[in-house]
Protein backbone atom coordinates (compact mmCIF):
# COMPACT_ATOMS: atom_id res chain seq x y z
CA UNK A 1 0.00 0.00 0.00
CA UNK A 2 1.34 3.42 -0.95
CA UNK A 3 0.01 5.07 2.21
CA UNK A 4 3.34 6.20 3.62
CA UNK A 5 5.38 9.38 3.51
CA UNK A 6 9.02 8.55 4.06
CA UNK A 7 11.04 11.39 5.55
CA UNK A 8 14.81 10.98 5.42
CA UNK A 9 16.66 13.47 7.61
CA UNK A 10 19.97 14.66 6.15
CA UNK A 11 20.08 18.21 7.47
CA UNK A 12 22.74 17.82 10.15
CA UNK A 13 26.47 18.14 9.76
CA UNK A 14 27.40 14.64 10.95
CA UNK A 15 31.04 15.41 10.32
CA UNK A 16 32.58 13.22 13.02
CA UNK A 17 33.91 11.03 10.23
CA UNK A 18 35.97 13.97 9.07
CA UNK A 19 34.70 13.67 5.51
CA UNK A 20 33.45 17.28 5.52
CA UNK A 21 30.12 16.34 3.96
CA UNK A 22 26.83 15.12 5.45
CA UNK A 23 27.25 11.49 6.47
CA UNK A 24 24.30 10.42 4.30
CA UNK A 25 26.27 11.13 1.13
CA UNK A 26 29.52 9.52 2.24
CA UNK A 27 30.44 6.61 0.00
CA UNK A 28 30.32 3.29 1.83
CA UNK A 29 31.44 0.25 -0.20
CA UNK A 30 30.75 1.97 -3.52
CA UNK A 31 27.55 3.92 -2.80
CA UNK A 32 26.40 6.71 -0.50
CA UNK A 33 24.31 5.60 2.49
CA UNK A 34 21.24 7.52 1.29
CA UNK A 35 21.35 5.77 -2.09
CA UNK A 36 21.38 2.41 -0.30
CA UNK A 37 18.24 3.56 1.53
CA UNK A 38 16.54 4.86 -1.64
CA UNK A 39 17.14 1.52 -3.34
CA UNK A 40 14.81 -0.03 -0.74
CA UNK A 41 12.13 2.61 -1.36
CA UNK A 42 11.40 2.21 -5.09
CA UNK A 43 7.81 1.16 -4.35
CA UNK A 44 7.00 4.32 -2.41
CA UNK A 45 5.92 7.47 -4.22
CA UNK A 46 6.20 10.02 -1.43
CA UNK A 47 9.87 10.33 -0.51
CA UNK A 48 11.01 13.49 1.24
CA UNK A 49 14.62 14.32 2.03
CA UNK A 50 15.24 16.98 4.64
CA UNK A 51 18.34 19.02 3.83
CA UNK A 52 20.27 21.82 5.54
CA UNK A 53 24.06 21.55 5.75
CA UNK A 54 25.43 21.41 2.18
CA UNK A 55 21.90 21.05 0.81
CA UNK A 56 23.14 21.37 -2.78
CA UNK A 57 25.40 18.32 -2.44
CA UNK A 58 22.64 16.18 -0.93
CA UNK A 59 20.18 17.22 -3.66
CA UNK A 60 22.75 16.45 -6.35
CA UNK A 61 23.43 12.98 -4.94
CA UNK A 62 19.75 12.09 -4.49
CA UNK A 63 18.62 13.29 -7.91
CA UNK A 64 21.17 11.10 -9.65
CA UNK A 65 19.18 8.13 -8.35
CA UNK A 66 15.67 9.55 -8.30
CA UNK A 67 14.16 12.88 -9.34
CA UNK A 68 10.62 12.68 -7.94
CA UNK A 69 11.73 13.54 -4.43
CA UNK A 70 10.48 16.43 -2.33
CA UNK A 71 13.34 18.26 -0.62
CA UNK A 72 12.43 19.93 2.66
CA UNK A 73 14.70 22.59 4.12
CA UNK A 74 15.73 22.80 7.74
CA UNK A 75 17.95 25.86 7.51
CA UNK A 76 18.08 25.97 11.34
CA UNK A 77 19.98 22.67 11.43
CA UNK A 78 22.72 24.14 13.62
CA UNK A 79 20.36 24.85 16.50
CA UNK A 80 17.65 22.21 16.13
CA UNK A 81 17.46 18.42 16.38
CA UNK A 82 16.12 15.67 14.15
CA UNK A 83 12.56 16.40 15.34
CA UNK A 84 12.69 19.78 13.56
CA UNK A 85 13.76 18.07 10.35
CA UNK A 86 11.13 15.34 10.65
CA UNK A 87 8.46 17.96 11.43
CA UNK A 88 9.43 20.00 8.37
CA UNK A 89 8.68 16.96 6.23
CA UNK A 90 5.25 16.33 7.75
CA UNK A 91 3.28 18.88 5.69
CA UNK A 92 0.33 17.16 3.96
CA UNK A 93 1.85 13.72 4.64
CA UNK A 94 0.08 10.45 3.89
CA UNK A 95 -1.59 8.19 6.50
CA UNK A 96 1.75 7.06 7.99
CA UNK A 97 4.88 9.19 8.37
CA UNK A 98 8.16 7.30 8.50
CA UNK A 99 11.20 8.86 10.15
CA UNK A 100 14.53 7.63 8.83
CA UNK A 101 17.95 9.14 9.58
CA UNK A 102 19.93 9.62 6.39
CA UNK A 103 23.07 8.28 8.02
CA UNK A 104 21.54 5.01 9.25
CA UNK A 105 23.10 2.07 7.50
CA UNK A 106 20.41 -0.58 7.77
CA UNK A 107 20.11 -4.11 6.41
CA UNK A 108 18.00 -3.71 3.23
CA UNK A 109 15.78 -6.70 4.08
CA UNK A 110 15.05 -5.27 7.51
CA UNK A 111 14.13 -1.86 6.13
CA UNK A 112 11.83 -3.42 3.57
CA UNK A 113 10.07 -5.70 6.07
CA UNK A 114 9.72 -2.79 8.52
CA UNK A 115 7.98 -0.70 5.87
CA UNK A 116 5.80 -3.61 4.76
CA UNK A 117 4.00 -3.48 8.13
CA UNK A 118 0.79 -1.52 8.21
CA UNK A 119 0.98 -0.46 11.83
CA UNK A 120 2.77 1.97 14.08
CA UNK A 121 6.26 0.65 14.66
CA UNK A 122 9.67 1.61 16.05
CA UNK A 123 12.98 0.18 14.83
CA UNK A 124 15.40 -0.95 17.55
CA UNK A 125 18.84 -2.57 17.45
CA UNK A 126 21.26 -4.24 19.84
CA UNK A 127 22.91 -1.41 21.82
CA UNK A 128 26.35 -0.70 20.36
CA UNK A 129 27.08 3.05 20.34
CA UNK A 130 28.55 5.28 23.04
CA UNK A 131 25.83 7.07 24.97
CA UNK A 132 22.84 5.46 23.19
CA UNK A 133 19.17 6.30 23.69
CA UNK A 134 17.75 3.02 25.00
CA UNK A 135 14.23 1.63 24.85
CA UNK A 136 12.50 -0.44 27.53
CA UNK A 137 9.94 -2.96 26.36
CA UNK A 138 6.86 -4.47 28.00
CA UNK A 139 5.80 -8.13 27.82
CA UNK A 140 4.03 -7.46 24.47
CA UNK A 141 7.30 -6.31 22.89
CA UNK A 142 6.20 -2.68 22.89
CA UNK A 143 8.33 0.35 23.67
CA UNK A 144 7.21 1.90 26.95
CA UNK A 145 10.15 4.15 27.81
CA UNK A 146 13.15 5.93 26.29
CA UNK A 147 16.14 6.44 28.56
CA UNK A 148 19.89 7.09 28.61
CA UNK A 149 20.32 4.68 31.55
CA UNK A 150 18.50 1.44 30.86
CA UNK A 151 16.65 -0.54 28.21
CA UNK A 152 16.98 -3.66 26.08
CA UNK A 153 17.23 -2.08 22.64
CA UNK A 154 18.85 1.00 21.16
CA UNK A 155 16.74 3.66 19.41
CA UNK A 156 17.74 3.85 15.72
CA UNK A 157 15.73 6.87 14.59
CA UNK A 158 13.45 4.64 12.51
CA UNK A 159 9.75 4.97 13.31
CA UNK A 160 6.48 4.64 11.44
CA UNK A 161 3.64 6.58 13.04
CA UNK A 162 0.13 7.72 12.04
CA UNK A 163 0.60 11.26 10.77
CA UNK A 164 -2.46 12.57 12.59
CA UNK A 165 -0.99 11.53 15.97
CA UNK A 166 2.24 13.49 15.54
CA UNK A 167 2.81 16.94 16.99
CA UNK A 168 5.66 18.92 15.38
CA UNK A 169 8.65 19.59 17.66
CA UNK A 170 12.29 20.65 17.39
CA UNK A 171 14.43 18.47 19.67
CA UNK A 172 14.63 14.67 19.20
CA UNK A 173 12.24 12.48 17.23
CA UNK A 174 11.94 9.98 20.12
CA UNK A 175 10.53 12.80 22.27
CA UNK A 176 7.68 13.14 19.76
CA UNK A 177 6.94 9.43 20.32
CA UNK A 178 6.96 9.50 24.12
CA UNK A 179 3.33 10.66 24.49
CA UNK A 180 2.20 7.99 21.98
CA UNK A 181 3.61 4.90 23.75
CA UNK A 182 3.28 1.95 23.96
CA UNK A 183 4.35 1.34 20.34
CA UNK A 184 5.34 -2.02 18.81
CA UNK A 185 9.02 -2.57 18.12
CA UNK A 186 10.88 -4.45 15.39
CA UNK A 187 14.50 -5.42 15.78
CA UNK A 188 16.60 -4.32 12.81
CA UNK A 189 20.23 -4.87 11.88
CA UNK A 190 22.18 -1.61 11.54
CA UNK A 191 25.70 -0.25 11.56
CA UNK A 192 26.54 3.08 13.13
CA UNK A 193 29.40 4.93 11.43
CA UNK A 194 31.03 7.43 13.77
CA UNK A 195 34.73 6.60 13.48
CA UNK A 196 37.07 5.33 10.78
CA UNK A 197 37.03 1.97 12.54
CA UNK A 198 33.20 1.89 12.27
CA UNK A 199 33.56 2.83 8.63
CA UNK A 200 35.89 -0.09 7.87
CA UNK A 201 33.54 -2.45 9.73
CA UNK A 202 30.56 -1.17 7.72
CA UNK A 203 32.37 -1.67 4.42
CA UNK A 204 33.29 -5.24 5.45
CA UNK A 205 29.68 -5.88 6.57
CA UNK A 206 28.26 -4.82 3.18
CA UNK A 207 30.92 -6.64 1.18
CA UNK A 208 30.16 -9.79 3.16
CA UNK A 209 26.47 -9.68 2.15
CA UNK A 210 25.40 -7.79 5.32
CA UNK A 211 26.89 -10.46 7.60
CA UNK A 212 29.43 -9.90 10.37
CA UNK B 1 -9.62 25.65 0.31
CA UNK B 2 -6.61 27.76 1.32
CA UNK B 3 -6.21 31.52 0.76
CA UNK B 4 -2.87 31.11 -0.97
CA UNK B 5 -1.97 33.05 -4.08
CA UNK B 6 0.75 31.41 -6.19
CA UNK B 7 3.61 33.53 -7.55
CA UNK B 8 5.90 32.12 -10.21
CA UNK B 9 9.22 33.23 -11.55
CA UNK B 10 9.22 32.83 -15.35
CA UNK B 11 12.70 31.96 -16.57
CA UNK B 12 13.67 28.30 -16.00
CA UNK B 13 10.79 27.91 -13.55
CA UNK B 14 7.89 28.00 -16.02
CA UNK B 15 10.09 27.75 -19.10
CA UNK B 16 12.21 24.71 -19.80
CA UNK B 17 14.92 26.89 -21.32
CA UNK B 18 16.29 30.24 -20.27
CA UNK B 19 14.61 32.91 -22.37
CA UNK B 20 17.30 35.51 -23.07
CA UNK B 21 20.11 32.99 -23.76
CA UNK B 22 17.78 31.13 -26.14
CA UNK B 23 17.07 34.31 -28.10
CA UNK B 24 20.70 35.38 -28.13
CA UNK B 25 21.60 32.02 -29.63
CA UNK B 26 19.47 32.89 -32.64
CA UNK B 27 21.65 35.91 -33.34
CA UNK B 28 24.99 34.34 -32.37
CA UNK B 29 25.47 36.33 -29.17
CA UNK B 30 25.10 33.50 -26.70
CA UNK B 31 28.58 33.90 -25.19
CA UNK B 32 28.06 37.49 -23.97
CA UNK B 33 24.58 36.59 -22.80
CA UNK B 34 25.72 33.45 -20.97
CA UNK B 35 28.33 35.34 -18.98
CA UNK B 36 25.86 38.00 -17.87
CA UNK B 37 23.15 35.44 -17.08
CA UNK B 38 25.46 33.34 -14.90
CA UNK B 39 26.65 36.42 -13.00
CA UNK B 40 23.04 37.45 -12.38
CA UNK B 41 21.77 34.03 -11.35
CA UNK B 42 24.51 33.75 -8.79
CA UNK B 43 23.89 37.26 -7.51
CA UNK B 44 27.38 38.52 -8.42
CA UNK B 45 25.91 41.26 -10.59
CA UNK B 46 22.83 43.26 -9.52
CA UNK B 47 19.80 42.20 -11.53
CA UNK B 48 18.94 45.72 -12.73
CA UNK B 49 22.38 46.45 -14.17
CA UNK B 50 22.75 43.05 -15.78
CA UNK B 51 19.25 43.18 -17.23
CA UNK B 52 19.89 46.50 -18.95
CA UNK B 53 23.11 45.08 -20.39
CA UNK B 54 21.32 42.00 -21.60
CA UNK B 55 18.58 44.05 -23.27
CA UNK B 56 21.31 45.98 -25.11
CA UNK B 57 22.67 42.74 -26.54
CA UNK B 58 19.24 41.97 -27.97
CA UNK B 59 18.28 45.50 -29.00
CA UNK B 60 18.94 44.92 -32.70
CA UNK B 61 16.29 42.23 -33.09
CA UNK B 62 12.70 42.97 -33.99
CA UNK B 63 10.49 43.07 -30.90
CA UNK B 64 7.80 41.10 -32.69
CA UNK B 65 10.29 38.43 -33.60
CA UNK B 66 11.46 38.13 -29.99
CA UNK B 67 7.87 37.98 -28.81
CA UNK B 68 7.19 35.12 -31.24
CA UNK B 69 10.36 33.27 -30.18
CA UNK B 70 9.46 33.62 -26.50
CA UNK B 71 5.94 32.32 -27.18
CA UNK B 72 7.44 29.17 -28.65
CA UNK B 73 9.90 28.45 -25.82
CA UNK B 74 9.27 24.96 -24.38
CA UNK B 75 7.56 25.00 -21.00
CA UNK B 76 7.62 22.75 -17.96
CA UNK B 77 4.28 21.23 -18.92
CA UNK B 78 3.00 20.38 -15.44
CA UNK B 79 3.79 23.81 -14.02
CA UNK B 80 2.29 25.56 -17.07
CA UNK B 81 -0.89 23.47 -16.73
CA UNK B 82 -1.16 24.23 -13.02
CA UNK B 83 -1.04 27.94 -13.89
CA UNK B 84 -3.66 27.60 -16.64
CA UNK B 85 -5.95 25.51 -14.43
CA UNK B 86 -5.70 27.88 -11.48
CA UNK B 87 -5.17 31.14 -13.34
CA UNK B 88 -7.29 33.19 -10.94
CA UNK B 89 -4.88 32.47 -8.08
CA UNK B 90 -1.61 32.57 -10.05
CA UNK B 91 0.69 35.46 -11.00
CA UNK B 92 3.95 35.57 -12.89
CA UNK B 93 6.63 37.81 -11.37
CA UNK B 94 9.50 38.31 -13.80
CA UNK B 95 12.22 40.79 -14.63
CA UNK B 96 11.62 40.17 -18.32
CA UNK B 97 10.11 42.86 -20.59
CA UNK B 98 6.39 43.28 -21.21
CA UNK B 99 6.94 43.70 -24.94
CA UNK B 100 8.81 40.40 -25.18
CA UNK B 101 6.62 38.16 -23.03
CA UNK B 102 3.06 39.29 -23.79
CA UNK B 103 2.49 36.41 -26.24
CA UNK B 104 3.71 33.82 -23.76
CA UNK B 105 1.58 35.33 -21.00
CA UNK B 106 -1.48 35.03 -23.21
CA UNK B 107 -0.63 31.39 -23.86
CA UNK B 108 -0.53 30.79 -20.10
CA UNK B 109 -3.85 32.60 -19.47
CA UNK B 110 -1.81 35.18 -17.55
CA UNK B 111 -2.73 38.22 -19.69
CA UNK B 112 -3.56 40.39 -16.70
CA UNK B 113 -1.72 38.33 -14.14
CA UNK B 114 1.92 39.29 -14.52
CA UNK B 115 4.39 41.77 -13.06
CA UNK B 116 7.38 42.60 -15.23
CA UNK B 117 9.83 45.21 -16.53
CA UNK B 118 8.59 47.72 -19.14
CA UNK B 119 9.96 49.15 -22.35
CA UNK B 120 9.04 51.61 -25.11
CA UNK B 121 9.14 50.31 -28.68
CA UNK B 122 9.79 52.41 -31.79
CA UNK B 123 9.78 50.91 -35.26
CA UNK B 124 9.65 47.42 -33.81
CA UNK B 125 12.89 47.99 -31.80
CA UNK B 126 13.31 48.73 -28.13
CA UNK B 127 14.08 52.42 -27.76
CA UNK B 128 14.02 52.70 -23.97
CA UNK B 129 13.68 50.49 -20.92
CA UNK B 130 11.21 52.33 -18.70
CA UNK B 131 11.43 50.23 -15.54
CA UNK B 132 13.16 47.12 -14.26
CA UNK B 133 11.06 45.04 -11.94
CA UNK B 134 12.16 44.67 -8.32
CA UNK B 135 10.62 41.41 -7.12
CA UNK B 136 11.08 42.36 -3.50
CA UNK B 137 9.04 45.56 -3.86
CA UNK B 138 6.47 43.83 -6.02
CA UNK B 139 5.64 41.06 -3.58
CA UNK B 140 5.38 43.52 -0.70
CA UNK B 141 2.18 44.76 -2.33
CA UNK B 142 0.40 41.44 -1.90
CA UNK B 143 -2.28 41.39 0.77
CA UNK B 144 -3.01 37.66 0.54
CA UNK B 145 -0.55 35.06 1.83
CA UNK B 146 1.41 33.62 -1.04
CA UNK B 147 3.39 30.62 -2.16
CA UNK B 148 6.47 31.57 -4.23
CA UNK B 149 8.19 29.35 -6.79
CA UNK B 150 11.54 30.32 -8.31
CA UNK B 151 15.12 29.35 -8.98
CA UNK B 152 17.36 32.43 -9.12
CA UNK B 153 19.12 34.85 -6.84
CA UNK B 154 16.51 37.53 -7.55
CA UNK B 155 13.80 35.21 -6.20
CA UNK B 156 15.39 35.11 -2.73
CA UNK B 157 13.54 38.16 -1.35
CA UNK B 158 10.25 36.91 -2.77
CA UNK B 159 10.93 33.59 -1.03
CA UNK B 160 11.70 35.30 2.25
CA UNK B 161 8.30 37.00 2.25
CA UNK B 162 6.37 33.94 1.13
CA UNK B 163 4.30 31.84 3.49
CA UNK B 164 5.69 28.82 1.66
CA UNK B 165 8.79 29.22 -0.53
CA UNK B 166 9.66 26.65 -3.15
CA UNK B 167 12.83 26.28 -5.19
CA UNK B 168 12.55 24.67 -8.60
CA UNK B 169 15.79 23.05 -9.75
CA UNK B 170 14.52 21.08 -12.74
CA UNK B 171 16.17 23.33 -15.33
CA UNK B 172 19.17 24.74 -13.51
CA UNK B 173 20.63 24.50 -10.02
CA UNK B 174 18.78 26.59 -7.46
CA UNK B 175 20.81 29.73 -6.62
CA UNK B 176 22.72 29.44 -3.31
CA UNK B 177 21.08 32.59 -1.87
CA UNK B 178 17.63 31.19 -2.64
CA UNK B 179 18.51 27.89 -0.92
CA UNK B 180 18.86 29.85 2.34
CA UNK B 181 15.27 31.06 2.12
CA UNK B 182 13.19 28.18 0.84
CA UNK B 183 11.04 25.64 2.62
CA UNK B 184 10.87 23.01 -0.12
CA UNK B 185 12.58 22.21 -3.41
CA UNK B 186 11.86 19.99 -6.38
CA UNK B 187 13.76 18.92 -9.46
CA UNK B 188 10.77 17.18 -11.06
CA UNK B 189 7.89 19.38 -12.22
CA UNK B 190 5.18 16.77 -11.69
CA UNK B 191 6.25 16.26 -8.08
CA UNK B 192 6.32 20.03 -7.63
CA UNK B 193 2.79 20.36 -8.99
CA UNK B 194 1.49 17.49 -6.81
CA UNK B 195 2.65 19.54 -3.85
CA UNK B 196 1.18 22.80 -5.22
CA UNK B 197 -2.15 21.00 -5.69
CA UNK B 198 -2.07 19.93 -2.04
CA UNK B 199 -1.78 23.64 -1.09
CA UNK B 200 -4.82 24.82 -3.08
Amino acid sequence: MDNKTIIISCAGMGTRLGAGVPKAIVDVAGKPIIIRQLECLDNYSDIRVVVGFQADKVIETVQKYRKDVMFCFNNDFRTTGTAASFSKGLINAKEYAVSLDGDLLVHPEDLKSFLAKDEELIGGCTPTTDNPVLMSLNEKNQVVEFSREHGELEWTGLAQIKTNRLVPADKHVYMMLEPLMPINVMKIRTKEIDTMNDYDNAVAWINNGYRD
Amino acid sequence: MSDYIFLFDLDSTITKQEILPTISEKIGKQKEMRELTEATMNGIMPFKLSFLERVKILSDISVNEVNDLVSEIPLNTEIANFIRNNYERCYVVTGNLDVWISGLMKKLNMDNHFFCSKAIVENDKISKVVSVLDKNLTVQQFVQPFVAVGDGDNDADMALQAKIAIGYGGVRHIAPSLMQNIDYAFVNDKRCVDFLNSLL
